[in-house]
């Protein structure tokens, strides 16, 4: 394919594109909604499934010890499961510092209202994979010298389930929307080959290979992709970053991903969809009406 | 040049259009292929130019087996040979220059290619002068001059015309088939399919005459519609 092949491919997909300008206009529009709505759906399943891991990571296990018991075998018997990745032990004293800096009060100032320090020892339990923190809490219970065992499982739990309704929410919409663009897409093209079809008739007579002949209505296609996906990109970006920094403001132990790298890659990402749906929309589109001209 | 043995065409419904027909076309040979609408001419052209497959029969264009040819292979024996209709199928929206090059952009001619053939080939049919104007504005003729040109640019072995002159009047149709006449005298094919008698008997070329997809007559020293 020599340059001036590519000129004039681009040339007859530019034509058709603007002949067909009321009709262009409806398939970038539904382009950009798709995406718009794929791409929400796509944010809000990762952050939130990032949400729970970051809580997950979040979620030790506290092993709360008898007055009696050696921390030190208890530690030994923790260490040994395969499924714990570190411990560390507190002492009830450090407990009580924590706590209080927690309210932001010195220990002195709390133990000055308490008769005594009402904490237990306690060994805190990292596990290695957070799915494993119930059957590490199960085995600790067990553990001599073991008073209570205690874990944040609710929150984690929540998000995660939140995360997979929303995924399998997402997956319908992607199918229900990815089905209507290209049909739309399809449809664009199969009337733009109808307003086309002397050209086409033509071409066919003085020689045009079929890929040529597809070509155009290819790029017209995957030129829809890449305006809905320039239009959602920056549509889906613009407020998500305002979602985001209400969040860091008010919400701030809610934790969303956000950074350039990411941007960049949500953008090529949707630029990729795009192009997808359209050129598929164009194939489908040339498939059914291509062979009968 | 063109070798049709023993070709027989069965449309899906039943129709028979064409009945063991057998027909050798040299280079540069100029053929009116004569007979009544129905009689199966357009469908002995659309056979040389891969539009239809024979149901029995072999098509040899160039010693190429035109029947056999794969799908992918067509837009290559496409290119060498030019088709001509009675209604122009010019494209409104471009100017004759662009309607010529069309035939040589489509099939990736590169620029340099595209600016030494167009010209050419509008000076072979005297519309040199007209380059810039739209279909709209020329006349039957000329369209038709146009559309010849377009079949030409790319040099070719065979031109089909069919029904050339079905839209034009009497003294533009004979131009038509001179200008025809005169692109074989240099070495291309030409095979005609027309009704017209009057031009059938004045150019005194070899005719074949098509009754009901059978070839009934082919006066290859040249005669008229009827008479050998």
């Amino acid at each position: 394919m020599n340059l001036s092949m590519v000129e004039f491919l681009l040339q007859q997909a530019w034509q058709s594109i603007r002949r067909n300008g009321l009709m262009s206009l409806a398939t970038s529009s539904n382009m950009t909604v798709a995406l718009i709505i794929l791409s929400s759906f796509f944010l809000s399943t990762i952050n939130l499934e990032h949400m729970a891991d970051v809580e997950a990571r979040k979620a030790n296990i506290t092993v709360d010890l008898e007055d009696d018991a050696d921390p030190g075998d208890v530690e030994a018997t923790l260490l040994g499961d395969m499924r714990v990745e570190e411990t560390r032990y507190m002492s009830k004293d450090e407990l009580l510092e924590d706590l209080a800096a927690s309210f932001g009060r010195s220990a002195e100032a709390v133990q000055a209202g308490l008769q005594e320090n009402p904490l237990p020892n306690a060994i805190i339990v990292a596990p290695g994979d957070p799915q494993d923190t119930e059957a590490i809490a199960e085995t600790a219970r067990n553990i001599e010298g073991v008073a209570e065992v205690r874990y944040r499982e609710q929150i984690t739990h929540q998000l995660l389930t939140l995360a997979r309704g929303i995924k399998i929410a997402g997956v319908v919409a992607a199918v229900l929307m990815g089905a209507a663009t290209l049909l739309i897409v399809s449809t664009t093209i199969r009337l733009t080959i109808y307003a086309r079809r002397r050209e086409v008739r033509v071409m066919q007579l003085v020689g045009a290979t079929n890929w040529f002949i597809r070509l155009p209505f290819i790029l017209e296609g995957a030129f829809h992709g890449v305006i809905g996906a320039a239009v959602s990109t920056i549509m889906v970006l613009a407020s998500y970053s305002w979602v985001q920094a209400y969040v860091s403001e008010h919400l701030a132990f809610l934790e969303l991903i956000y950074s350039a790298r990411f941007a960049v890659l949500f953008g090529l990402g949707t630029l990729a969809c795009g192009i997808l749906f359209g050129v598929l929309g164009s194939v489908i589109g040339l498939h059914s009406y291509l062979k009968h001209v | 040049m063109i070798h049709v043995e023993g070709v027989t065409v069965v449309y899906p419904d039943g129709t028979r259009a064409l009945s063991g027909v057998d027909l050798q076309v040299d280079r540069g040979e100029f053929t009116f292929i004569v007979g009544a609408s129905g009689s199966g001419k357009s469908t002995l052209l659309q056979l040389i130019y891969r539009e239809l497959v024979p149901t029995e029969g072999r098509i040899i264009i160039a010693g190429q087996d035109v029947a056999g040819l794969p799908r992918n292979r067509v837009p290559h024996l496409r290119r060498n040979i030019g088709v001509v209709f009675q209604d122009f199928r010019l494209l409104p929206d471009k100017n004759v220059w662009e309607n010529v090059a069309f035939a040589l952009e489509v099939v990736g001619a590169s620029r340099r290619e595209k600016y030494r053939k167009v010209p050419l080939a509008l000076e072979l049919v005297g519309l040199a002068e007209k380059e810039q104007s739209f279909p709209h504005e020329l006349s039957g003729g000329e369209q038709q001059r146009v559309s010849i040109a377009r079949a030409l640019v790319n040099s070719p072995a065979v031109l089909v015309a069919d029904e050339p002159t079905g839209n034009l009047d009497p003294e533009i149709s004979w131009e038509i088939v001179q200008l025809l006449t005169n692109i074989a005298d240099r070495g291309t094919t030409v095979l005609c399919a027309t009704h017209d008698r009057v031009i059938v008997d004045g150019m005194r070329k070899r005719v074949v005459s098509i009754v009901g997809g059978t070839i009934v007559r082919d006066a290859r020293g040249g005669g008229g519609y009827d008479e050998p």
